[in-house]
């Protein structure tokens, strides 16, 4: 029988937060049939991919989907006042 | 004028190099202080903090940089080498403590601490029952009257306060997260320090998918600046102008 999706979450959240290639905490799981969709803010393009790697050697026959985005590097904004 | 740019969560690990200088080009035009509310680093191992530290070096950051570190800075379990390093870098780290600014013809007092979790009022958890249970209540305890400490401390000395946290003081601003993780995203404890002490503004992060507004139920203006949350390099609040203080007025009678 395969593994309950809840059960397979808590175990790539696990993997995410302790696999050395990864080592983040704020990635959205979600297991839907047979596709794993991945939501949340990589810090960078490389762990973006390696989040992905990490699940894809876990789960083994479903399909990753990674929407994960990259955090942005942009200096321009509005200022807010504080007074 | 004074302004204050602000993040958090910049997560810096080997793969980072070059993108947090990238977004600091321009920030000594910018602002005239920086505040880092933790998660500098993506494990807390000293090599990491090297490469923040070089980081703001190769952006020309030379406004001064206050920061707390967050729970990804404490995985490694050096915490000590990783305040050496960012401190030799000129970066201040507060714990439980406070420092002052001159920035902008005004003083600006900083009370910082990481913070830890726990949870808000009315879904909390109460230092009862089994050893570990107490440990992580008192743990958010012990953090909140640090920061209550360092924020009476330098409250006399400073023309407008800063509460700078890694955690987060009230829900508000976790809006956007699961609700069942709200207890491990900050504490009520925190926003009671920061009312009960005063302050003017307060600065956190943690919350990756929080919102960026919030308020103390006192009435104190709270923005995490998580920068997933923000969705930029940093963010910047203008403290304004420096405003005459009345000597206080002694009791009679």
């Amino acid at each position: 029988m395969a593994e309950p999706s809840e059960y397979l979450v808590h175990h790539i959240q696990d993997a995410l937060a302790t696999d050395p290639r990864a080592r983040e905490l704020g990635v959205d799981v979600q297991v839907a049939g047979d596709r794993v969709v991945l939501t949340g803010t990589a810090a960078t393009p490389a762990q973006r991919a390696a989040i992905a790697e990490v699940v894809d050697e876990l789960t083994g026959g479903y399909e990753v989907v990674n929407e994960m985005a990259v955090l942005s590097a942009d200096e321009d904004g509005p200022v807010e006042e504080l007074t | 004028m004074t302004r204050i740019a602000a993040v958090a969560d910049i997560h810096v690990g080997a793969d980072s190099v070059g993108r947090v200088a990238a977004g600091m080009r321009h920030l000594n035009e910018r602002a005239d202080l920086l505040l880092l509310g933790g998660d500098l680093t993506r494990c807390g191992e000293p090599i990491e903090a090297e490469l923040v530290a070089r980081e703001l070096a190769d952006a020309g950051v030379d406004i001064p940089i206050v920061a707390v570190l967050g729970n990804h800075d404490h995985h490694a379990g050096r915490t000590a080498e990783v305040v050496g390093i960012l401190g030799d870098a000129g970066v201040v780290v507060l714990d439980g403590s406070a420092t002052t600014v001159g920035v902008g013809g005004m003083t600006v007092g900083i009370a910082g601490t990481k913070g830890f979790g726990g949870g808000f009022a009315g879904a909390n958890a109460t230092a009862f029952g089994e050893p570990a249970m107490k440990a992580f209540v008192n743990e958010t305890r012990r953090e909140a009257a640090g920061l209550h400490d360092a924020l009476v401390a330098v409250r006399p000395r400073a023309d407008r306060v800063i509460a700078l946290l890694h955690y987060a003081p009230v829900p508000e601003t976790l809006r956007g997260e699961r609700l069942e993780i709200y207890p491990f995203l900050g504490s009520h404890l925190l926003a009671e320090a920061i009312d009960t002490a005063g302050a003017d503004v307060v600065v956190h992060g943690h919350a990756h998918n929080g919102s960026e507004r919030g308020v103390t139920p006192g009435g104190i203006r709270v923005r995490n600046v998580a920068q997933p949350v923000i969705q930029r390099a940093y963010r910047i609040y203008d403290l304004g102008e420096p405003t005459v203080r009345e000597a206080p007025v002694a009791a009679t009678g």
